[in-house]
């Protein structure tokens, strides 16, 4: 889930990187979990993202953009199942509740 | 961080974290423009959706957000008023295409600028109470384009034009057509329904209103309501092609009107092609086209059914009134059930079974085979000639098929009490002289008889079976009985009837020949002496003989002949000539009865066994009768003048009806009776319809009648009066 996983195929992954430069690859459909990640790469026109299947986050550190990723997964999974907590540090809720504003999730 | 979460916690604006650089809003604003100029000028390809989104996210987040949502008004207005030139300039045909391609460009770049602008969509537009991007670029869209002073009506003539021309048979670029209605249905229904829909039901009103015109001056009935129906399926075919499909209710009733509802009366009494003449000459195509048409309209229906009603009583009046048709019952019955059947067909075939026109067939038969008062008694006559002879060789089911058709006929009938009585006669008349030519047949009719009416209407008809039964175990045991002495005499067969299930007209007795009367004190003894306490009359106008006769030339003849026939020729045995009055004496055939069997003795070619002088055709009360030597016949048996069921003259047709009539008291004073019991105190008017009523699957009882039979009971104190209203009937237990 964390970078690298070169193999993978590029249409069906996304990389997403962030304030820091690191770069998260991750299945199109987890990141699609976003509703703002799911109009970048949809979105009619051609925009870079949609072209390059990257989508940089000057404002989201790494650790942050990291529990991001782990939540996309968390959601698929288990979203619509049974009840499972998913953990978050008390230390960094603030900004991940701002992020995922931003990325409305 | 779930949905849950989210609801939770209220997310402030972070004003403490970036700095309110004045400009900051400008230059960001700057950046989305551009932004918008590049995706209307094709050239996103380069942005980074990430960087526009996050520039919109901070705007809004900054309160900026009327900044951003005017600004996009702005800008997509500027775009709008650019392109509306470009497609004002389009030359005459290519105006549709560039609308639509203008249209396509204009959606795509809509999908995108609400795509990075979709957190203002999520969060400034519901909070301030705005129109979303979407919904904001259609109505622009409407505004600067479709609403645009030079637009506006060139679209509509352009729309009309190509439908017109697609009417009067050009083909057109119908993929085109349905993206300019989709775009129109896009912007919202009502701007489909102003913008296009209502001008083109206008149009087309007028358009058809004069076709119409113009088409029912040149073709005929059908040829039309061909026409009108190719339209119907054209207009549908349109909409499924390039318009809203909400508009098929809508043209198609504007083309209903214009084409058949304002000429449905003219188009029905057609000179040569209207409907009667479709009736008449059974054409189911253009008749299940008509009513496929008119059923659409209002009133449609009614008005092809009360035509037809119309004729069909006309015919049928016709029909039942022409002297010619009433000399032959049997062809008169045929040609009913014939025109039955054309009418039922009709209906199956091109009415869809419909229910209301069943109806109309049945009521108007009902009316006019009830016009003539000859009708039950020609029914049963069919029937007499279809069980005698009609049905030799037959299948059960064809019997049965003909039978319930007769069934049919005889439910119209409002006199079915007649109808039994002549049903009664004519069976009597078969079953005593053997001519019935299927038991089976005769048992099914009486048991369709009994469905339709109940067991008390066939009870004599099922007793006279009975007789018949019975009567041939009698003459087994008769004959067991007398083996030794019946030798070379005459055989008797003898049917015991029944009194008052049989139609016996009262009779006076003939002298019957002394060789016969030996046999017949026989008979009577062994039966009274089986069957103690009967009488037997013998019923001699009934009966029929063979008798062996030998002529001149030693040829013999086997005769088959009536009893009161017999009755004269076994006078011949002593006699080679008597005169009419000798005969009647010796004989005391009644008068009438006498000069018929006469006739057919002597009068008939080929037949003639008696000679008469003077030769006449009739019988006069001095005429002379030979034995006729010279009789010859290729055929060993010969059938003289057999009383075969005939119609009724005129007397005897008046006797019936009396008999009919007299009969019909009694059952109206025990109606009456009846419902007196259960309702004690009624009016006269109550009483009236109350018999009516229960009386009516038998006869239509008069009112007057009814109003005699009251009296009557009256008088016999069953009724009385009330003593302060006349009007009232009290009911003396």
């Amino acid at each position: 889930m964390e970078t690298g996983e070169e193999n993978t195929r590029k249409e069906e992954t996304v990389k997403l990187i962030s304030a820091e430069g690191f770069e998260f690859v991750i299945d199109k459909k987890a990141a699609m979990v976003s509703q703002t990640i799911r109009n970048m790469l949809t979105s009619p026109g051609g925009f870079a993202e949609t072209q390059h299947g990257q989508v940089t986050f000057p404002e989201i550190s790494t650790p942050i953009l990291e529990k991001i990723c782990q939540y996309f997964y968390w959601s698929l999974e288990y979203s619509s199942g049974k009840e499972t907590e998913f953990h978050i540090e008390p230390e960094i809720t603030l900004e991940l509740m701002m992020a995922a504003n931003y990325l409305h999730t | 961080m779930s949905a849950q979460k989210k609801r939770t916690f209220k997310i402030e604006a972070f004003k403490h974290r970036v700095e309110l650089d004045p400009k900051y809003a400008e230059r960001t604003w700057k950046v989305l423009e551009h932004a918008i100029h590049e995706i209307y000028n094709h050239n996103a390809s380069g942005l980074s959706f990430e960087e526009l989104y996050r520039n919109a996210y901070n705007m809004v987040l900054h309160k900026y957000g009327e900044k951003l949502y005017s600004g996009l008004v702005t800008t997509m207005s500027g775009h709008l008023k650019e392109i509306a030139k470009s497609i004002e300039d389009s030359q005459g045909g290519l105006f549709l295409e560039e609308l639509d391609r203008k249209w396509g460009d204009h959606n795509k770049a809509l999908q995108m600028i609400r795509d990075i602008l979709m957190y203002m969509d999520r969060t400034f537009v519901p909070g301030n109470h705005k129109t979303p991007v979407h919904e904001l670029g259609l109505n622009l869209w409407r505004d600067n384009i479709i609403r645009s002073g030079k637009i506006q009506t060139r679209l509509l003539d352009t729309l009309l034009d190509l439908i017109h021309r697609e009417r009067t048979g050009e083909v057109i670029n119908r993929s085109l057509m349905r993206n300019i209605t989709k775009m129109l249905m896009d912007l919202g229904s009502s701007v489909y329904q102003e913008d296009f829909e209502k001008p083109f039901l206008e149009v087309s009103a007028s358009f058809y209103s004069g076709e119409s015109q113009q088409l029912i001056e040149c073709c005929d009935c059908g040829e039309y309501l061909r026409k009108a129906e190719r339209r119907l399926t054209e207009e549908t075919e349109r909409v499924s092609h390039y318009l809203d499909v909400k508009s098929e209710v809508k043209i198609t009733s504007v083309v209903e009107g214009e084409m058949i509802a304002n000429h449905m009366q003219r188009l029905v009494h057609m000179e040569n092609s209207g409907l009667v003449n479709m009736l008449v000459d059974d054409r189911y195509e253009d008749l299940s086209r008509m009513y496929n048409l008119f059923r659409r309209v209002p009133d449609g229906l009614s008005t092809v059914r009360d035509v037809m009603t119309s004729h069909l009583r006309e015919t049928g009046k016709q029909l039942v009134s022409d002297p010619e048709r009433l000399k032959d019952p049997v062809d008169f019955v045929q040609h009913l059930l014939d025109e039955k059947d054309k009418y039922d067909k009709i209906i199956s075939k091109a009415f869809n079974n419909d229910k209301s026109f069943q109806n109309a067939l049945n009521s108007s038969f009902e009316y006019f085979i009830n016009l003539n008062n000859r009708s039950p008694e020609f029914i049963s006559l069919y029937v007499d000639d279809k069980l005698r002879k009609g049905l030799k060789g037959v299948s059960e089911e064809d019997v049965e098929v003909v039978l319930d058709k007769v069934m049919m006929l005889f439910r119209y009938l409002q006199e079915k009490d007649v109808f039994e009585k002549y049903y009664k006669q004519h069976l009597a008349k078969r079953l005593l002289s053997g001519k019935t030519a299927s038991d089976d047949a005769e048992r099914s009719m009486i048991v369709k008889l009994k469905t339709e009416c109940g067991y008390q209407f066939t009870s004599k008809l099922e007793g006279m079976f009975t007789d018949m039964k019975t009567s041939v175990d009698t003459m087994q045991g008769f004959y067991a009985n007398q083996y030794s002495e019946t030798g070379d005499g005459p055989t008797l067969a003898v049917q015991v009837l029944t009194t008052g299930s049989w139609p016996t007209q009262p009779s006076a007795p003939c002298n019957l020949p002394a060789e016969i009367l030996g046999i017949c004190d026989k008979f009577r003894t062994y039966y009274l002496g089986t069957h103690t306490g009967r009488r037997l009359t013998w019923q001699t106008n009934m009966g029929t003989a063979d008798i062996k006769a030998t002529f001149g030339k030693g040829q013999k003849h086997e005769l088959n002949v009536s009893t009161y026939q017999m009755c004269i020729l076994m006078l011949f045995n002593s006699a080679d000539q008597l005169t009419y009055r000798e005969i009647e004496q010796a004989t005391e055939i009644p008068a009438p009865d006498l000069k018929r069997c006469l006739q057919s003795l002597a009068c008939v070619k080929g037949k003639n066994v008696l000679r008469k002088e003077p030769m006449s055709k009739d019988i006069a009360e001095d005429d002379a009768f030979y034995f006729n030597d010279k009789f010859t016949s290729k055929f060993i048996k010969v059938k003289i003048g057999t009383v075969a069921a005939q119609k009724e003259s005129e007397p005897e047709k008046q006797e019936t009806r009396q008999r009919v009539e007299e009969d019909r008291k009694p059952q109206i004073e025990a109606a009456i009776v009846r419902i007196m019991k259960s309702r004690r105190v009624l009016d006269h008017n109550t009483i009236v319809t109350e018999v009516t009523s229960q009386l009516q699957s038998r006869f239509l009882p008069n009112p007057v009648v009814i109003k005699k039979r009251i009296e009557s009971l009256i008088e016999r104190e069953f009724l009385e009066r009330d003593k302060n209203d006349r009007k009232l009937y009290r009911y003396l237990a």
